[in-house]
């Protein structure tokens, strides 16, 4: 593991990485395996970077350790809409059976609690799975189906059998040359420096298959 | 010893090879004097209670007796599901189990006084023949007669010890001749078990304490005994994981906060399982409205029983859902053992009010009025419990040590 | 006093990959890799399909040709054309109702039940059945949709405020299927998509038309596998895991219910709602069985779709028959015990009235048949496994048509007893509805990944790594 820690220096100067003018969006390196990605991850979260993230394409075990992520708040999404789904729906059949539509039906008191239950609990399921949907899309900030790193041929792989670092060139310690370099030391397959994507070039582009 | 599951991985590691001594309760370890002295003490309550309770005594020693064999044969439910399932997850707490259901043969005997007192519990077994007799339980007089419930009763009793027995001894076997056979065995014989199991817990909860009111039925009946038998031993369970394990106690290192998670996960989805089984029950029959059916609902909302149970609805199920409901609480043993107190106390409850209400109704004066001799029988059974537990733990190791399944309990992980 | 060499794991103090006891590979088989499990899945969405597809398709589309003839014929006639009236004024159409409602849910049990158990082995079917969910649903809800007599104001079922200031009658456990069977299909068709957005994206990703770009791209909702959507969906799968087990516990006792909270007798009995539930996931396990039977071959997923998950999969049905079993036994034994004339006189004609032939066909299919799956050489052999799944689907279908018509044909008043007879219509919608679920089926297998992808490839030995320190 390299001592060089890929910290920016005030000013990078253009180097042999950087194909010109072009803004850079920031670093990919590709792993072959989850524990080579694994590894990486933890190194790059040691070297003090922040904006920066893994790609698999399945979760791999213990990476949100290595990058120190914070646990997912979609549990309270799931508690909070669930429980009010189950208070709605317990209100909704108060409301109709004791003031907006009251009928006698087999001498049943117009608040029958026990027949009651189960929509209540329906709609308490219902919230939940809502809130475990909206919860997970927000916080994982989809739909959006533009990304700089769809840009990247190689990064098609990302579903089929390989792992990516990627280190956004917004961070602060992120530099042209050290940092595409320090990637490559941790043991990437290949390193490549993705561009920011031109305004009018917004739709993707159809690659073609693997490269 | 820290619960961290990074220390998980290289701990398992180690003790791949378990040595039997250090899972077992060392020689002089002091809980062969306290289960004799528990032994003692509860036969010395029982004999006390007896002695003094009169007819009362049968009722509240019923409960007690009902309470902790349902414990014993969730022990055994728990061990046959972990083999028919092929579980790996549980091999480390499942000897625990296995201590638990090796007390079946003692209900055998503890069975007696409830024979003896068949006549101030059961409405059908006071008078033979003679009109009041066939009033009360007309066809079914072949059934619910004293010889032929007695024989039934004693064959789901030999059958649960034959099974308890038979699969503790295979599985405590398998420590000194480490041999995957004897698993392979115990994963076939745990089907024809569960078949028996089924079939026999059924059958028992309808002949012992559906037949309190001998008129009245509820085919669901076995399913919610059996529900709440799961959850008193993975409540039992955690108690004695967490009372082995803390402390550096024999089982560190090996029962994990993985595996306090699990039985916490499964806590929390039996006590569902059981609220909807006895919604169902309760739900159904409000809604039919049948009077020999409600009879018994209107038995236990009625002269004092309301309260216990409204305590039953929130002791069994309501507080302990919240409760046992985040992740935290099911991985930390403080918060998970007071869950499982919790919900042993409420079984007992639980129990109470499926017999109580029934049984005193023979006699006069029905109506929720807790008695010493309640407490002085659950001390008399507990006591003899406790003394055969522990006497059944003292020698064998606390975990399976030979089990093939054993490495992957001990390094698994949740999410 | 030490013990046996460790036993063999694939790697110490991980989750082994063989079978520790039985000494075989517990997933899939060829060790295909990750590659080799996208190439597989993701091939037979790619290609022109096998004729075989196609044949398959037209058999089904013509099927739903039949159905909407049926249903078409219905709506301008009337419930007449059914066999249904009184006494037995609920058919056929309840009957299919509870058939396919009971059909799905296994499809949950694979996908949120045995995930929570931490079965990895479901990976290679959970897909396939959570899409056989999606469709039973679909087909379970025409029935009560088409069945009211005036379908045009089946809107009246729903809460919303209206000009005549009429309200549903929530004490009704029909109203409680509107609710349950509706949310049901909400919430598996939540939990189908949002396992589905990883492997749509490798599909996109791998798309050679625009088209197919376009499609699955809007669908995957632009994932990326980042290690953050993973984190948040990882969470958001676990708990509507979590949600879907009481769901699918709550869905069919909530059918039971339609039964149960009822007077007659043979049908209220507190046993009910997990003695449907019970039956649902057997009917639904046999469901899985017969359309994996075909999927594997047609497809060459053979290594993916094992005779381990075959083997498992009749270990549950021979276990959900046999609770099925015990409640039939339950039932008749309390029938007796109860001293009710009327619940005794119920199963005696049941087991030897004018019924008769459908209950044995019933017990013979449901407690019968899968007894074979004692025997491991039961268990491995497709034309068995294949033969049983059918009998089982027939027996639940029997047995639903038992508890409906038995009960209603005879019940207090000898005055009222008939013999119920299905008309043509009855059988051809049946026969439609059928058509409905495997064309819906068939159009999921070409255009759909049958496999989830991303849920294997993350139990595969190649996945685990070293430490999770």
């Amino acid at each position: 593991m390299t001592d060089a820690r890929g910290a920016a220096a005030p000013t990078p100067a253009p180097s042999a990485w950087d194909g010109g003018r072009t803004p850079v969006w920031g670093a990919l390196a590709e792993f072959t395996t989850p524990d080579g990605l694994l590894a990486a991850a933890a190194a790059v979260r040691e070297a003090g970077f922040e904006r920066f993230d893994a790609h698999s394409p399945f979760p791999v075990h213990g990476i949100e350790r290595a990058m120190r992520l914070k646990r997912s708040p979609v549990p309270w999404f799931v508690l909070v809409l669930g429980l009010g789904g189950a208070a709605a729906g317990m209100l909704l059949q108060w409301w109709v059976s004791t003031h907006a539509y009251p009928l006698v039906i087999s001498g049943k008191p117009f608040f029958s609690w026990p027949a009651f239950v189960p929509i209540m609990f329906e709609c308490g399921v219902l919230g939940g799975a809502l809130g475990a949907v909206f919860g997970f899309l927000s916080m994982a900030r989809l739909p959006r189906h533009h990304h700089p790193l769809f840009g990247s041929t190689r990064f098609e792989r990302v579903g089929d059998d390989a792992f990516f670092l990627s280190i956004e060139a917004a961070d602060p310690r992120f530099d042209r040359q050290r940092t595409p370099a320090m990637l490559a030391d941790l043991g990437a397959r290949h390193v490549e420096l993705v561009d920011m994507p031109a305004p009018e070039a917004s739709r993707k582009e159809p690659e073609g298959g693997a490269a | 010893m820290s619960g961290a599951s990074g220390t998980t991985g290289s701990a398992a590691r180690e003790r791949i090879g378990v040595d039997v001594r250090q899972v077992s309760l060392p020689a002089g370890h002091p809980v062969a004097k306290l289960s004799l002295a528990a032994a003692v003490a509860g036969a010395v309550a029982l004999a006390v209670a007896w002695a003094l309770g009169g007819p009362r005594f049968y009722s509240s020693y019923l409960t007690a007796y009902l309470f902790f064999l349902t414990l014993a044969l969730g022990g055994l439910v728990f061990v046959l599901l972990q083999f028919v399932t092929r579980a790996g997850w549980s091999v480390a707490v499942r000897r625990l189990a296995e201590h638990v259901m090796g007390t079946l043969p003692l209900f055998l005997v503890l069975f007696v006084p409830v024979i003896i007192g068949m006549g101030d519990l059961f409405p059908w077994a006071v008078g033979e023949g003679g009109g009041e007799h066939e009033a009360l339980v007309g066809s079914k007089a072949l059934w619910l007669q004293p010889g032929s419930w007695i024989l039934r009763s004693a064959v789901y009793l030999v059958l649960w010890s034959v099974l308890g027995w038979w699969f503790r001894r295979q599985s405590i076997g398998q420590d000194r001749h480490p041999d995957p056979g004897v698993t392979r065995r115990l994963q076939i014989a745990s089907a024809p078990g569960l078949v028996v199991f089924g079939v026999t817990v059924t059958l028992a909860s309808f002949d012992w304490v559906m037949s309190l009111d001998p008129h009245w039925y509820s085919t669901i009946f076995g399913v919610y005994v059996f529900a709440g038998a799961v959850v008193g031993i993975l409540a039992l369970v955690v108690v004695l994981s967490v009372a082995l394990e803390r402390r550096r106690g024999p089982l560190a290192g090996i029962v994990t906060p993985e595996h306090y998670h699990d039985l916490g996960k499964l806590l929390f989805g039996f006590v569902v399982f059981w609220a909807y089984i006895a919604f169902s029950q309760f739900m159904l029959i409000w809604y039919g409205n049948l009077p020999e059916e409600t009879v018994w609902y209107r038995q236990r909302f009625e002269h004092g029983w309301y309260p216990v149970s409204v305590a039953v609805a929130v002791g069994c199920f309501v507080v302990p859902f919240f409760f046992l409901l985040g992740r935290d609480v099911k991985r930390n043993r403080l918060t998970l053992t007071a869950a499982a107190v919790w919900l042993l106390v409420f079984h007992y409850v639980d129990v109470y009010w499926l017999v109580m209400p029934s049984a005193l109704s023979v006699d006069p004066g029905g109506g929720f009025h807790p008695h010493w001799l309640d407490l002085l029988t659950l001390v008399a059974v507990g006591g003899l419990f406790a003394g055969a537990v522990g006497r059944l733990m003292a020698g064998p190791a606390l975990v399976p040590v030979a089990d093939p399944r054993l490495p992957e309990s001990l390094s698994f992980e949740n999410m | 006093m030490s013990v046996s060499e460790a036993p063999r794991v694939a790697r110490a103090g991980v989750i082994p990959d063989v079978d520790p006891v039985e000494d075989r590979p517990l997933l899939v088989t060829g060790d295909p890799g990750f590659h080799g499990v996208t190439e597989a899945v993701a091939r037979p969405v790619e290609w022109q399909p096998p004729l075989g597809w196609y044949v398959v398709l037209a058999i089904s589309v013509s099927m739903l040709g039949l159905f909407g003839v049926s249903i078409g014929w219905l709506l301008w006639e009337g419930v007449g054309v059914w066999g249904n009236n009184v006494p037995v004024a609920w058919g056929w159409p309840i009957v299919n109702f509870v058939f396919w409602v009971g059909i799905g849910h296994a499809g949950t049990l694979i996908s949120a039940v045995l995930f929570l158990f931490r079965q990895r082995w479901r990976t290679s079917i959970n897909r396939a059945a959570e899409a056989m969910t999606l469709f039973a649903v679909m087909c379970a809800l025409v029935f009560p949709g088409i069945h009211t007599g005036r379908p045009w104001v089946d809107y009246w079922m729903f809460p919303v405020p209206n000009q005549m200031s009429v309200w549903p009658q929530f004490r009704s456990p029909l109203m409680w299927d509107v609710f349950a069977v509706s949310i049901y299909g909400l919430v598996s068709l939540i939990f189908w998509y949002l396992g589905l957005v990883p492997d749509l994206a490798t599909m996109r990703d791998r798309s050679k038309t625009r088209v197919r770009q376009v499609v699955y791209g809007l669908f995957a909702l632009g994932w990326r596998g980042s290690a953050r959507h993973w984190l948040h969906y990882e969470r958001a799968y676990l708990l509507l895991a979590g949600l879907a087990t009481p769901l699918v516990l709550s869905v069919h006792s909530v059918v039971s219910f339609d039964f149960a909270v009822a007077q007659l007798p043979g049908w209220h009995t507190t046993i009910f709602p997990p003695y449907f539930v019970a039956g649902a996931i057997f009917s639904g396990m046999a469901m899985v069985v017969t359309l994996m039977v075909i999927c594997r071959v047609v497809f060459k997923l053979e290594h993916i779709i094992t005779m381990l998950h075959f083997e498992r999969m009749a270990r549950l049905i021979l276990a959900m028959g046999s609770i099925v079993g015990l409640a039939y036994g339950t039932e008749f034994f309390v029938a007796w015990f109860s001293g009710n004339q009327f619940e005794w006189f119920t199963f005696l004609n049941r087991s030897g009235g004018p019924y008769a032939w459908a209950y044995w066909i019933m017990i013979s299919c449901n407690v019968l048949s899968p007894q074979v799956f004692w025997f491991k050489k039961a268990r491995t052999s497709i034309p068995v496994l294949f033969a049983v799944s059918i009998f089982v689907n027939i027996g639940m279908w029997f047995e639903r048509f038992v508890i409906v018509v038995t009960s209603l044909h005879r019940d207090f008043l000898p005055s009222s007893w008939s013999y119920f007879t299905p008309t043509f219509w009855d059988l051809a919608t049946l026969i439609g509805s059928f058509g409905l679920f495997f064309t819906m089926f068939t159009l999921f297998v070409r255009f759909v990944p049958m496999v989830a992808m991303s849920e294997l490839k993350g139990v595969l030995p190649q996945a685990h790594g070293g430490h999770h320190d």
